[in-house]
């Protein structure tokens, strides 16, 4: 077991989970980090910091429902003949710590009743005939790597801090982390130090309640909030938390640059979806839905408000930020993201990950979440549940002369006790959109594009699928939408779709089996390539990564497209292609990349909405 | 608790109703919510979101709008301002220790008619007043426990059957939670459809039969990001209001200052909110007896379906939804005639989800609402 002390680089992430302890209404820490940088191994080390007897539960990523929240433990009730409850693993975290590796990969109800707990602070366990509420105010501590895809945002949204993400590349720490496993280190160079950090962590606890803040340094974070495009208005409440966290570690009684740039950048900066310097436009403002029509009642308004406003006097000058704020703001930007902007375009996408009304719960396949009443030959039956509903009835069943006739000890078990398993399963199709948006497209006919497009999403809306979008254009292909039930954002995408640049058609399918690839991880088995375009593509792969090298031979460029699409065919992808190509300019190559697809070629002009909706699910 | 124990002492005598029961009421037990929310933020400190209150007001007033299903960002306080509801809730008198929240009507109704049973005198039925009941369905509810099933203890300790009322029997005659309802299973919102469209929850299983009323008032919140909601539960929900971050600076420093506040101390801080929480209470509770006193014109009705004609909504929902959302938000407004300029205000809270989906539609809902209310209006003014 390596101590806290012991772990070498990843001081952000300490950092956090310091303020963690000190101020544990932060609600979380999470951790995204590649393979082997040893992030769980500091998460584990959390512990070593934290009061003795803290509990620290670790969550299996395969939980299931009743575990997860608690229920009847059968074996105690019967033996009893009393309702005995059994606490769930959210409820045995109470006062403590939740610690999840693969933070992403967690199931999406899962997540779901973390998310309840968080919001809520205890577990409602309304199941099996109990009613109960149990407490579980905990710390969630999650890792994951961001190559097995993004947490939910809904749940980042309840954890105070993201530290951002860094891939540790440093050898000579790396020797030193090798070191400590090797056993190197003086054990008791170790304790010293953790008792040292423990007390530091104690007084600063002390010291929270003592620190203070101006109203211009919350202004700024609140300020700072906004021009990154963080959603929501309980992130204010978690970066002013962290900097005071931070300021009682330093036993300061007041907040200062310091800790305002580091709540800017473990709980602002990893939240951000734009770029500060740049002036919103108005759809970014309204993000999702346009203002509300905000004709305010102002009498409702008069009346809520509390009577004396306190702040009412400091509303003029809220549009300027303090010179001061938006130095610390670059400052905690520039040293986080050096030339990474892409993590800011991320966290903006992200947003969308699929909804997991994609999951369906059936009867045979998928992930065991829950026993239910149901037919005994329409599923697997579920023993131990069915014993559970049938156990109270026993009394009542034996003294029913019809069942006289059974031997005493036997068990009388009805149909109606029959419970079977629902497994979870994403269930339905993902589309994957694969939008031309190249030069020539522009001068096609975009609009019957996403027209098309259009009416296909509408039918995915209705048949609860997924879809994605891809656009390609230029040097490389981009995902606009990963795979998502939110067909409204990808009407949006497909609205603001700007077109022109060369085609890079290799690198869309790269693209979209990627995504392919990723959905089936998550159990979406049926794929489609939905390809909207007119099959020239003229950009090699290595455009994307390489200057210069937009132009490749004819005969290599047809190369790369065969072999992308003979691996995506023998990868049971079906896809359907739309020619969008005017008549007398055609060579040809659309149909040729249905062909090599193995899928369905549709002539755009000819093809009417409806037919393409009907061949997409044939 | 104290708070809602002083509200209750206040709104029954102010009614001057049974003085005995007046003095019952501190002592008043909350059936739903005894052992969940031990505090909530105080509904009246909530900062902006005018929407989303009014609507839950106006559900408040007239139960019959149907609920409310909000929607919109993370972290904007959508679950803070319902579970605050239950603070300034009205009161409402049910038969003493009802599992089913009944009215003494209600209740000699039901047990009346049972075999063998003598006829109840409704004066002998005692009752008590209990805070508007708020129940709180968790995402991991089972059924037997949103239906009520047999009491499990009872059952291996003696062999009685007995019934175990559920979460449906908590909440009539109140509010029904489910946040993140687009993430509920398909069977529980198949028998959350059911129970809503009958007003009855009917459990059937070997000797045990029961049917009792179950009318609550469904209100649902989540994030559109997260998932859809099924058209047929969207259909549900009277109203839809839509919630954002605010962005406003001023606004955003002023509730994180009440929530640190809170935080501090919550008891403080709910004590010195109780003057505004009071008030707003009895303003529901006056708009809930000026209901019966609101007229509507003739005219004003026309209007309406002309406007749910010209947006092309299917079937009546909508026209009924604005007519009773317009009543309650006139009684709400101390006025006894519904006017259009009532319609408008509310009319985009009604019909915003009720418009048909179309992805290559760009306009937004509210603007389609809002510009086909101008033409309605506009013929109404050239006729008059």
């Amino acid at each position: 077991m390596i101590a806290f002390t012991d772990i070498v680089g990843m001081d952000l992430a300490k950092q956090a989970l310091m303020l963690l302890a000190v101020d544990p209404s932060l609600g979380g820490v999470v951790i995204p980090s590649a393979v082997g940088s040893g992030k769980s191994t500091l998460a584990r080390a959390f512990a070593d910091i934290l009061p003795d007897g803290t509990p620290f539960v670790e969550l299996p990523l395969n939980v299931t429902e009743d575990r997860l929240i608690g229920g009847v433990d059968l074996e105690a009730t019967l033996a009893s003949g009393q309702r005995v409850v059994q606490h769930g693993v959210l409820s045995k975290a109470h006062k403590g710590v939740l610690y999840v590796d693969s933070l992403s990969l967690l199931d999406s109800s899962a997540v779901s009743h973390i998310m309840d707990a968080m919001s809520r602070g205890v577990v409602l366990v309304e199941r099996e005939g109990l009613s109960e509420v149990h407490p579980a105010s905990f710390m969630l501590v999650g890792t994951y790597d961001p190559s097995d895809g993004e947490v939910r945002m809904g749940l980042l949204d309840r954890i105070g801090i993201i530290v951002p993400f860094t891939a540790q590349n440093d050898y000579r720490a790396r020797k030193k982390i090798v070191n400590i496993v090797m056993g190197t280190r003086d054990r008791e160079d170790t304790d010293d130090e953790l008792r040292m950090l423990r007390g530091l962590i104690e007084a600063a606890k002390e010291q929270l309640s003592h620190v203070s803040m101006t109203n211009e340094q919350i202004k700024g974070l609140i300020q700072t909030a906004i021009s990154l495009g963080v959603e929501g208005n309980r992130v204010d409440i978690f970066a002013i938390r962290a900097a005071i966290a931070s300021a009682a570690l330093a036993q300061r009684t007041e907040v200062d640059d310091e800790d305002l740039k580091l709540a800017m950048k473990l709980v602002l900066v990893p939240r951000a979806t734009r770029m500060p310097e740049r002036e919103a436009t108005e759809e970014e403002m309204a993000q999702d839905e346009p203002p509300p029509p905000e004709e305010e009642q102002p009498e409702a308004e008069d009346e809520n408000a509390p009577p004396d406003n306190p702040d009412a006097d400091a509303e003029e000058e809220q549009e300027e930020t303090p010179d001061m704020i938006e130095e610390l703001m670059m400052d905690a930007m520039e040293t986080e993201l050096p030339d990474n902007i892409l993590n800011i375009s991320l966290a903006s996408k992200k947003k969308a990950k699929s909804g997991s009304r994609g999951e369906a719960l059936n009867n045979r396949r998928g992930r065991f979440v829950r026993a239910q009443e149901g037919e005994m030959k329409s599923g697997k039956v579920a023993l131990i549940p069915t014993l559970i509903s049938a156990a109270p009835w026993q009394h009542s069943r034996r003294q029913d002369k019809k069942m006289s006739g059974r031997p005493a000890g036997a068990l009388i078990i009805n149909k109606e006790d029959v419970k079977i398993k629902k497994f979870r399963d994403k269930s339905g199709t993902l589309f994957i959109f694969m939008v031309d948006a190249s030069g020539s497209m522009a001068l096609n006919r975009m609009r019957q594009a996403k027209g098309a497009v259009a009416s296909l999403l509408q039918n995915a809306y209705v048949h609860r699928d997924q879809v994605a979008l891809i656009s390609f254009r230029g040097k490389q292909a981009q995902v606009l939408l990963p795979p998502s039930q939110s067909v409204d954002r990808a009407k949006r995408e497909l609205d603001v779709l700007p077109t022109g640049g060369g085609t890079p058609l290799a690198s869309a399918l790269f693209t979209g089996w990627e995504t392919a690839k990723q959905a089936r991880t998550k159990g979406i088995s049926q794929i489609m390539f939905v390809m909207i375009t007119d099959g020239r593509g003229n950009i090699p792969l290595k455009a994307a990564y390489e200057l210069n090298a937009e132009k490749a031979p004819k005969e290599e460029l047809e190369k790369e497209i065969e072999a992308l699409a003979l691996s995506i065919q023998a990868d049971g992808v079906a896809s359907i292609v739309i020619d969008t190509q005017m008549n007398y300019l055609s060579r040809g190559e659309a149909p040729k990349l249905a062909q090599k697809l193995g899928g369905r070629y549709f002539y755009l002009p000819n093809a009417k909405a409806e037919q393409i909706v009907e061949a997409a699910l044939s | 608790m104290t708070q809602t124990a002083k509200a209750a002492k206040k709104t029954s005598s102010a009614k001057a109703k049974a003085p005995a029961e007046a003095k019952a009421a501190p002592e008043v037990k909350k059936p739903t919510s005894k052992k969940k929310q031990a505090l909530a933020f105080p509904f009246t400190a909530i900062v902006g979101q005018e929407e989303m209150k009014l609507s839950l007001i106006l559900n408040i007033i007239d139960p019959r709008i149907g609920g409310v299903l909000v929607m919109g960002h993370r972290g904007t306080g959508k679950s803070t301002t319902v579970r605050a509801l239950a603070e300034v809730l009205p009161l409402i008198t049910r038969v003493k220790d009802d599992i089913y929240n009944r009215t003494v009507e209600q209740y000699v109704e039901a047990e009346s008619g049972k075999k063998g049973a003598a006829a109840i005198n409704p004066a002998d039925v005692k009752t008590e007043q209990i805070p508007v009941p708020v129940v709180d369905l968790p995402l991991g509810a089972t059924e037997d426990r949103v239906c009520g099933t047999i009491d499990i203890e009872k059952a291996l300790t003696s062999g009685v059957k007995a019934f175990e009322p559920g979460l449906l029997a908590q909440s009539n005659r109140g509010f029904l939670y489910i946040d993140e309802v687009n993430l509920l299973d398909d069977h529980l919102v198949d028998v959350l459809l059911d129970v809503a469209a009958s007003g009855k929850n009917v459990v059937e299983r070997e000797g045990i039969s029961i049917r009792h009323p179950a009318r609550f008032v469904l209100v649902g919140s989540g994030n559109p990001e997260e998932g859809e909601l099924r058209p047929q539960l969207l259909d549900r929900f009277g109203l839809h209001a839509r919630i954002i971050t605010i962005n406003d600076v001023a606004k955003r420093v002023d509730i994180v200052k009440r929530r640190r506040e809170y935080d501090e101390d919550p008891e403080a801080y709910l004590k010195k909110c109780t003057r505004e929480q009071q008030k707003l209470q009895k303003k529901i509770v006056a708009a809930q007896e000026l209901l019966t006193q609101v007229t509507m014109d003739d005219k004003v009705l026309t209007d309406i379906a002309r406007l749910c004609m010209n947006l092309g909504i299917d079937g009546h929902r909508g026209e009924l939804t604005i007519t009773r959302t317009a009543y309650a938000f006139a009684a709400y407004k101390g006025q006894t005639t519904v006017t259009m300029e009532h319609v408008k205000e509310i009319a985009g809270l009604c019909l915003r989800h009720r418009l048909r989906k179309d992805p290559l539609e760009t306009v937004d809902a509210g603007e389609k609402i809002d510009r086909e209310l101008a033409k309605v209006l506009g013929e109404a003014e050239a006729t008059a």
